[in-house]
């Protein structure tokens, strides 16, 4: 870029340009959203299939969501180390994810320990009464989703990005219906919610990152 | 009636480096050459023309074993910056 007398014309050309190339950087990669997307759809569509056929699994399914926080660890490092500006939002955003992160897990606490101290108590009235009633899990998956909408709702608002936006709403208005549901439908509704809230909105982000990569080369 | 132009600004480097830094919390020395595409030597004596007028900040360390120069725009680069787009559409054609 040559100095030379600028033009008012220009001057606002030159302040156009620059916001948008600036703009431009902060699309993210995709990898985050696609990652956590994917494995929660599995883990829910899985456990949708556990408990409406009564299987047994050798193992929990949902470890696989703790095996996939290790490549979110490497991304997060990479992606970090890759980018060479800092948007104003982006230390905001970390802090809603982190607290999304604590909320999942206080969520999911209290819920083993509603399942612990009820549902026996639960399943000993189901046989006695005969009456059909749902155990605590069943509004246990309501609370999951209402707290996945949190951050999905705030990063699609923040980023513009209306598929997650759409994903988030989603999850708010299924935590409703799931507290009128059978628990494996709260968890095929868990299914729909994360790949509507994260893997298409990952892939669609992922798709406009590597459109730019390849304009950028 | 026109506003006059901070001369500061009113040059084509260091305005699209203000434009860039505006849109950022920081940026690396890089990350400005790259977006702009100066040259490394016109865009060290335009951002210390910048960093003299008190516009930007500019933080040099090491990252990695290799050195690394962060430019943040300061409030008072923002206010300039401000001021600068409210003088520039007193020129515009209403």
């Amino acid at each position: 870029m040559a100095e030379k007398p600028l033009t008012e014309q220009e001057s606002l050309l030159i302040i156009q340009q620059m916001i948008n190339r600036a703009k431009s950087n902060f699309v993210d990669t995709g990898i985050g959203p696609i990652l956590w997307g994917a494995v929660i759809t599995v883990c829910s569509s899985v456990q949708a299939i556990k408990i409406y056929y009564d299987l047994e699994m050798p193992f929990d399914i949902w470890l696989l969501a703790l095996f996939a926080l290790i490549p979110q660890v490497f991304i997060s490092i990479k992606e970090r180390k890759e980018r060479k500006a800092k948007g104003w939002d982006d230390d905001i955003m970390s802090y809603v994810w982190i607290c999304f992160g604590i909320g999942i897990f206080v969520v999911n606490f209290v819920n083993n320990r509603m399942d612990a101290e009820l549902n026996y108590a639960l399943s000993e009235y189901t046989k006695f009464s005969g009456k059909g009633v749902p155990n605590t899990w069943s509004f246990g998956t309501c609370f999951l989703l209402f707290v996945y909408g949190f951050p999905t709702i705030i990063t699609g608002a923040a980023r513009k990005q209306r598929w997650m936006l759409a994903g988030g709403i989603f999850c708010w208005t299924s935590a409703i219906v799931a507290s009128f549901t059978p628990t494996y439908v709260d968890f095929i509704l868990m299914a729909f919610a994360a790949a509507l809230s994260w893997l298409i909105p990952g892939i669609m982000i992922r798709t406009k990152y590597m459109q730019q990569k390849k304009g950028n080369v | 009636m026109f506003k006059d132009l901070d001369p500061i600004l009113h040059s084509q480097l260091r305005l699209a480096v203000m434009s860039l830094l505006i849109g950022v919390k920081e940026a690396e020395f890089t990350f400005i050459k790259d977006k702009t595409g100066s040259t490394a030597g016109n865009l060290s004596v335009q951002i210390s023309k910048l960093k003299e007028a008190g516009y930007v900040d500019v933080v040099k360390q090491f990252k990695d074993n290799y050195p690394q120069t962060i430019c943040k725009i300061t409030p008072q680069g923002i206010e300039a910056f401000e001021t600068y787009v409210k003088a520039l559409q007193t020129y515009l054609p209403k």
